[in-house]
């Protein structure tokens, strides 16, 4: 065996060791946890809404931040201005990578931000991502996103809510999590992405990803599915439904009417 | 609990309030012969529907409302089945004519602006024209319900109207005329419909009783008859290619649809013709205003979603 060869067998040794010694402190660096309740959404027949518990753990004097996060989807929307002194749409504005549901909760009064680099979460880490084309200049794009986040804002599928998350203590020494968020009638079936960041002194510590499914199921699912998929089947049964509930209801009232 | 989830609209809505909804515009188009598109969809896109979900199932809706209306007519003796292919025929022509029209303008970048500008001067004319027009005669009395005004007066419009070929005799509203005449007005109604995105129900009443001169009653019918087939093609069209049409949100508007076009159309016979007008156009106006101040107000948002009317 060569000099070197024994140098290398040393370093291999002193590596192993290093890695049997820092398996402790990983381990209890990544301590937080986060779990779902429910861990999957099913729309039904007679769904409106959800209100989703998250609960977790986190290590004592951090804070947390829970993103719950839809898919990137392009939207392609209308821009009203004026013309001869009456408001309607002047062009067309796609907005690209903007996800379709958007959900913030911290566990501190404001959300936390990162010290000396960008930070990942909130509305402006999504102004960065998201990309406005069509009728508009760059200088309006800061005005639109404002605009695009009211809209969504208004449908209760973007948000933000510091303070949503309350902080306890378990025996062993943890800090508990419990918090709830709402997604609207109008969520889109599709997974979410729940994500924890655990935050101290400007920092994050680690972060723990949860997926949320939301599903159509039962009637809903089928006639969906129809709908799509065999589109001149579904118009055809619905014009004949419809002519059919008209006569009957007409045989109805001329039954009334003959009294 | 009286929440129901709709599938193709992606959202949940009160059951009631959508069969309160279905009720009273199925009444009005028993009672008017209009299809009622122009109030239905922006009510339901208030209730929190999306434009092009609301405009489709709408038109399935109407499907049930205008034969519920149609066979109540029929069974008074009020549709003209003659009239209304003429016109149908007419219908569809100038509807496809429009569709090539918005293209071009579209392609020119100031559709919505034409759009906006015809229906509110549509509505506009329409309203105020039948509003004077009823309001005059209920109060003078003059004109007799039933009899209509005289055709062959020395009016350019009537001299043209006996000049064109094709003379056809319309034994339930009365008339005889050209068989071009209502093919022509239906088509200038599908073209005006088509711009609108609408059914034109609301043209084709005033252009019936105007233009071609036919009873109110047999108008109602009628062009209840003509919107049941324009809205099955609308209905299967929009399921095909933009899979928005929302059957649980049709079914419950045409329950209460149905029942309020029987209604309707049992209040059409009692009430006379002038006063259906009046009505009619005062509903008409009470729209116009609305979508005016619509545009002169500054928006809430400066963005919206694509669709509807």
């Amino acid at each position: 065996m060569t000099v070197r060869g024994l140098k290398m067998r040393k370093l291999a040794w002193f590596g192993l060791l290093a890695a049997i010694m820092l398996v402790p402190a990983v381990a209890a660096a990544s301590s937080a946890r986060i779990r779902l309740f429910p861990d999957r959404v099913d729309i039904g027949a007679f769904f409106q809404g959800v209100e989703v518990t998250l609960q977790g753990e986190i290590p004592p004097g951090a804070e947390a931040v829970v993103e719950i996060q839809g898919a990137a989807v392009q939207q392609e929307l209308l821009r009203k201005g004026r013309r001869g002194g009456l408001w309607m749409t002047v062009g067309e504005i796609r907005v690209e990578n903007a996800p379709n549901l958007y959900l913030v909760l911290s566990s501190a009064p404001k959300v936390p931000q990162l010290d000396g680099q960008e930070t990942p979460w909130g509305f402006p880490a999504l102004r960065s991502r998201v990309k406005f084309q069509g009728a508009l200049t760059d200088q309006e794009k800061e005005l639109f996103f404002k605009e695009f986040l009211e809209l969504k804002k208004s449908e209760e599928l973007y948000g933000t809510l510091p303070g949503a998350i309350k902080i306890g203590n378990s025996p062993e020494g943890q800090t508990t999590l419990k918090g709830t968020f709402l997604l609207p009638a109008k969520v889109p079936p599709g997974n979410y992405r729940v994500r924890l960041s655990v935050v101290k002194d400007g920092r994050v510590l680690e972060q723990k990803n949860e997926e949320l499914e939301v599903k159509m199921v039962g009637f809903p699912a089928l006639l969906a599915a129809m709908a799509y998929e065999h589109g001149s089947f579904y118009g055809v049964v619905a014009v004949l439904i419809a002519i059919a509930t008209g006569f009957i209801m007409g045989f109805l009232f001329k039954g009334k009417a003959e009294h | 609990m009286w929440n129901l989830y709709l599938p193709i609209a992606g959202n949940s809505i009160n059951i009631l309030l959508l069969f309160g909804l279905g009720g009273a515009v199925g009444f009005l188009s028993g009672l008017f012969g209009v299809g009622g598109g122009f109030l239905m969809t922006p009510l339901l896109i208030m209730a929190g529907i999306p434009s092009t979900v609301a405009a489709a199932s709408d038109s399935n809706q109407i499907v049930a409302a205008s034969t519920s209306g149609t066979f109540a007519h029929y069974r008074m003796g009020n549709v003209d089945f003659k009239m209304g292919f003429l016109l149908l025929v007419g219908g569809v022509v100038g509807g496809t004519l429009g569709v090539q029209l918005i293209k071009v303008l579209v392609a020119l970048g100031n559709a919505d602006f034409v759009i906006k500008i015809t229906y509110v001067v549509m509505l506009g004319v329409v309203g105020f024209y039948m509003f004077l027009e009823s309001l005059q005669s209920l109060r003078k009395k003059a004109v007799v319900e039933g009899k209509r005004p005289e055709t062959g007066g020395t009016s350019a419009y009537a001299r043209a109207i006996q000049a064109l070929p094709w003379q056809l005799r319309f034994d339930k509203s009365g008339v005889t005329f050209s068989a071009l005449l209502p093919l022509i007005l239906g088509t200038l109604v599908g073209i005006l419909a088509a711009i609108m995105g609408v059914g034109g129900g609301f043209i084709m009443v005033p252009v019936m009783v105007y233009m071609l001169r036919m009873p109110m009653h047999v108008v109602v019918g009628t062009s209840l008859f003509q919107i049941l087939f324009t809205c099955i093609n609308v209905t299967v069209m929009q399921a095909i290619t933009n899979h928005t049409v929302d059957l649980v949100l049709a079914l419950i508007l045409l329950v209460g649809s149905t029942l309020g076009a029987q209604v309707g159309a049992k209040l059409s016979r009692r009430l006379k013709a002038d006063q259906l007008k009046i009505l009619l156009a005062s509903i008409v106006l009470v729209v116009m205003v609305q979508i005016l101040v619509g545009l002169i107000l500054t928006p809430n948002l400066l963005l919206g979603y694509k669709g509807g009317h």
